[in-house]
């Protein structure tokens, strides 16, 4: 096996939007940098195939459109998810310099026109959802980022984090190709590897078949864990409303647009459930979409049949800029916007934070640092950054702070040389093996356990089944075999997707209240106590000790 | 199965192979010359990259019966 040692001022794991921006961040303060990714950061990441929507408060004279009625709107649906202090830091602050840089790298978010087509719902005061056509916005940002300098190195899986003396110092991975050992030491190291999606049983039958990224597999958070890092926000599963067969994005576009929920029943239930309607917080329109099928109103469809000829054209364009191939997916199912609602769904649950301004993940400071020196976290993978908006601004913001802490140190390269062989034979040991269980045999069952025990109807009784199960699975992890580098990603992607797991599973049984249902849906303790409960659930690993902790927000 | 590769206008330069984001598309030598197969199927996520950015429009996205039917 080749064995790669690199050095540098940044390392950044995880290549997606975060990462892209991370990494332009870190490049452009004068930072020598590292980025890893299991793919190619010219398309890997939720938004690698495209993106239509980037949350933004632009200050363009209506009382909803400034800072302090967006910071408003954290509080109201974030109902103490994050601090604000942190969103007005690594969101708020960066802003202006985030859309500018979109258009500096050739994807601006705006219309042929230079207008901003501005769209509403999930909960919004008003118009804060940009819709634009991002088809190629991740290959221009791993243009940009390789134009700086940036050494990329593609189809890299990062494992563990280095430490020193308390401190990270780079990380450790291999080519999922080739099977090379990459050794990188750096001075700072940002994790950007989105959120956990394949960790539920899934609805449309394949485990791939997901929402968000199905590789984004929860491997930084782990990772940031074992290194000492504190989580918070590790109890929420998220779920959205999605087509039927196909788990592709488009709820943004579809509901801002003015599409209305629909059951087998002919009622447009939001509109009777809900002040806002169609338009209620996202956490809402799912909590009362599996009311109606736990009632027998099933199916559940999307209704846009009433839009006018404009709005029908810009949604059918659209919906492509979103999922490159929905239109496809709609054609080949016989699908019309026009004629009939389209039938949807529930989606799969996933570690993916409490709403689309407040995460999930590596806690953050207001300079994105997490609680360990030399790491720091942003987009998905990170508490304090969700969704597009979150990812392109605590990204930067992150990369620009990984830079200064790097500079400031006065010791060399940082990293002590001191990894040895058979640590790097431990990360390879699923392909030695004579035999053994397929990646997928394991992981399945994580996911059943998930749903069934730690889903949106949780008890006392069930996460405590839950956790014991996925305990009694945990033994099985070291009886994976790997017959080739590309199912050594997946059997390490087992991993962290099993102790995701086990850490929502032990938040969830730590807040004795529910939060923003069904994210957080405690059957035995069903009201939301914000007496008590206003705040993160902060879960740490200390050597073998597992903690949980309580930090108010207000 | 998502995607098909349209081996006549295919000129195997391997672009889809390197970007696709659930490493499910490889190369194979065939006829002496170098050609796409979808290795793994069932991973992939159906994001299109491997079409769009295809030189050769040599890429179609053909859903599954399952997607389809349930």
């Amino acid at each position: 096996m080749e064995l790669i040692d690199l050095s540098a001022d940044v390392l950044i794991i995880g290549g997606g939007l975060a990462g892209t921006n991370a990494a332009m961040g870190a490049a452009e303060k004068g930072a020598s940098v590292l980025v890893a990714d299991k793919g190619n950061i010219n398309r890997s990441g939720d938004i690698g195939g495209g993106v239509d929507h980037f949350l933004a408060f632009l200050n363009e004279g209506q009382e909803w459109d400034t800072q302090n009625a967006f910071l408003d709107y954290v509080e109201m649906i974030g109902r103490g998810t994050g601090h604000l202090s942190i969103i007005e830091s690594v969101y708020c602050a960066e802003l202006p310099d985030a859309i500018e840089r979109m258009a500096r790298i050739g994807n601006p978010l705006t219309q042929a026109d230079g207008s901003f087509y501005r769209t509403q719902s999930m909960g919004q005061p008003g118009t804060y959802w940009i819709n634009f056509n991002g088809k190629k916005l991740k290959p221009c940002l791993g243009k940009a980022v390789r134009k700086l300098g940036c050494t990329v190195l593609d189809k890299v899986m990062m494992v563990d984090l280095l430490t020193h003396q308390d401190s990270v110092v780079g990380g450790i991975g291999f080519h999922i190709r080739s099977g090379s050992f990459y050794i990188l030491h750096t001075k700072a190291t940002v994790i950007a590897t989105g959120n956990t999606n394949r960790l539920y049983e899934n609805p449309r039958i394949n485990p791939f078949n997901t929402w968000l990224c199905p590789f984004d597999t929860g491997d930084g958070q782990i990772m940031a864990l074992n290194a000492g890092a504190a989580l918070t926000n590790m109890e929420y599963m998220r779920m959205t409303l999605l087509p039927k067969g196909f788990a592709a994005p488009g709820f943004n576009a579809l509901v801002g647009m003015g599409g209305r929920f629909l059951n087998s029943l002919g009622e447009y239930y939001m509109e009777k459930h809900h002040p806002m309607g169609n338009r209620a917080p996202r956490y809402e329109v799912v909590y009362f979409t599996l009311e109606e099928i736990r009632k027998g109103h099933g199916p559940i469809y999307i209704d846009c049949r009433h839009l006018n000829e404009n709005d029908l054209i810009h949604l059918e364009t659209s919906l492509g800029y979103d999922k490159d191939t929905l239109p496809d997916y709609f054609e080949q199912r016989k699908e019309d916007l026009r004629t009939k609602p389209v039938e949807i769904t529930v989606s799969e649950g996933m570690q993916a934070g409490p709403t689309e301004v407040t995460g999930s993940g590596i806690k953050i400071d207001k300079n994105s640092a997490a609680t360990v020196p030399g790491l720091f976290a942003c987009g998905d993978a990170s508490d304090h950054n969700r969704c597009v908006h979150g990812a392109i601004t605590g990204g930067y913001k992150a990369g620009k702070s990984a830079a200064t802490y790097a500079k400031s140190l006065t010791y060399g390269d940082g990293a002590p040389k001191s990894i040895i062989r058979e640590e790097i034979d431990r990360f390879m040991k699923p392909l030695h093996r004579p035999s053994g269980y397929p990646y997928r045999q394991i992981e399945d069952a994580i996911r059943k356990i998930m749903a069934e025990h730690v889903g949106s109807m949780r008890t006392e009784g069930s996460l405590k089944c839950g956790l014991e199960k996925l305990q009694r699975i945990e033994s099985y992890l070291d009886e994976m075999k790997a017959t080739n580098f590309h199912e050594l990603m997946r059997a390490h992607e087992t991993r962290s997707i099993l102790s995701v797991g086990k850490v929502m599973a032990t938040t969830a049984l730590f807040r004795t209240e529910s939060r923003n249902k069904p994210y957080h849906h405690r059957l035995d303790f069903p009201g939301t106590d914000n007496t008590n409960w206003c705040g993160l659930v902060v879960f740490r690993k200390d050597g073998d000790r597992l903690s949980c902790s309580f930090e108010p927000t207000t | 199965m998502p995607p098909t590769f349209y081996m006549k206008k295919c000129t195997g330069c391997g672009l889809c192979d390197s970007i696709c984001p659930a490493d499910a598309i490889y190369m194979k030598e065939f006829e002496d010359t170098s050609v796409p197969y979808l290795k793994y199927p069932d991973e992939c996520w159906h994001c299109g990259s491997c079409r769009q950015d295809c030189p050769e429009g040599a890429i179609d996205i053909r859903f599954p019966p399952d997607m389809l039917c349930i």
